[in-house]
């Protein structure tokens, strides 16, 4: 458990300095994601203990990003004076994003995959 | 006893106890995006800040501990993408299709929509990372000079709002594949939209898990070449 917990730290931490030393905008926990998919294919010892912690991680992934949201509080001024267009603006991108991406996926599909196995094609339930 | 205002002990409980409580509420209601547990949180916590006159500098300083674990449950989204590797071998030009035209669609769209109500910079580097789940969108936004409150605010409400109008939406567009249907989710609507798919089909529910973790390091690329050229 202790080593699975050190092993991602220290991917974020080889992220961070990359990130660093690079000049890049890309977050250093980005770059240590890279790195443990890299780790997960090469080493497979770890990969049981990985997914424990990883799941629980990402299971109270909610709570740990309450603190950000909570500095709304001192953001009034952009909150009032952009409102609007960044509620328009929110739904419009999500909406084109989902739209997009599904006729892309469906499309490229019909193109280029083997046809789908049955289990996993079928007509949705809701 | 003020003193005790300003200790980690004090608001870590606070913010757990008050969490714990909206969480409550989300899964009485069956997990309904409209009742996730960061949405109903985060103004009770901001009325106690402002009840009891406590700066947001030193709310964050003592919630440190809860931050700082985002940065781990980040590297963490590898194990999804590994986990799914047979159906990326498999699924490969699909998958980098849609995960490219999808970023790309999100945050053309989230920047170009939102300067035409003419905000300024800050904000408008906030919305950009909009389809990034929110701990990467956040890193990501104080990159590029953008306000990491507003952009955790922003994706939140992509995530409610992207979940609850999937099945209308994919329905319309009668795109029947859950394949599809759970990828495209992912992509749009991120970690909310994932545990949407998760309570329609599994199939669908590890697609949005695997376009999630895709579109986060996508949007967080894209971004980074793009504040390069600017």
């Amino acid at each position: 458990m202790l080593r699975a917990i050190f092993l991602l730290l220290a991917c974020q931490l080889a992220g961070e300095t990359i990130h660093r030393l690079a000049g890049l905008a890309l977050p250093g926990a980005v770059i240590g994601m890279v790195f443990l998919v890299g780790w997960l294919a090469l080493v497979p010892r770890e990969r049981p203990t990985l997914t424990a912690v990883t799941g629980w991680l990402t299971a109270h992934l909610a709570v740990m990003f309450v603190p950000a949201a909570v500095g709304l509080v001192d953001e009034g001024k952009a909150l009032s004076g952009d409102g609007v267009g960044l509620v328009v603006a929110t739904i419009c991108s999500t909406l084109l994003t989902m739209v997009v991406t599904a006729l892309v996926f469906r499309w490229a599909l019909h193109r280029f995959a083997p046809p789908a196995q049955p289990a996993e094609a079928g007509e949705p339930a809701a | 006893m003020t003193g005790l205002l300003a200790t980690s002990l004090f608001w870590l409980a606070v913010t757990l106890g008050v969490f714990e409580a909206a969480d409550t509420v989300s899964k009485r209601s069956g997990r309904h995006p409209l009742c996730h547990p960061v949405l109903w949180s985060t103004p009770v916590l901001i009325g106690l800040l402002l009840w009891t006159g406590t700066p947001y500098a030193t709310y964050r300083d003592a919630t440190f501990p809860l931050s700082f674990l985002l940065g781990p449950a980040v590297v963490g989204l590898a194990v999804p993408i590994w986990a799914e590797r047979a159906r990326i071998r498999r699924l490969a030009i699909p998958i980098a299709l849609a995960l490219t035209a999808g970023a790309v669609t999100s945050i053309v769209s989230a920047v170009g929509i939102l300067s035409l109500f003419g905000a300024p910079r800050e904000v408008l580097a906030s919305i950009a990372p909009r389809a990034a789940t929110t701990p990467v969108a956040m890193a990501v936004a104080s990159q590029l000079g953008g306000i990491p409150a507003l952009a955790a605010v922003i994706v939140l409400f992509a995530g409610v709002f992207g979940a609850m109008c999937a099945t209308p939406l994919l329905n319309l567009l009668k795109v029947r594949d859950y394949r599809a249907r759970g990828f495209a989710v992912g992509v749009a609507a991120h970690g909310i939209g994932s545990a949407r798919a998760f309570q329609v089909d599994p199939t669908a529910g590890a697609l949005a898990s695997l376009g999630m973790a895709l579109n986060a390091v996508m949007t967080a690329a894209l971004l980074s070449l793009l504040a390069i050229f600017l």
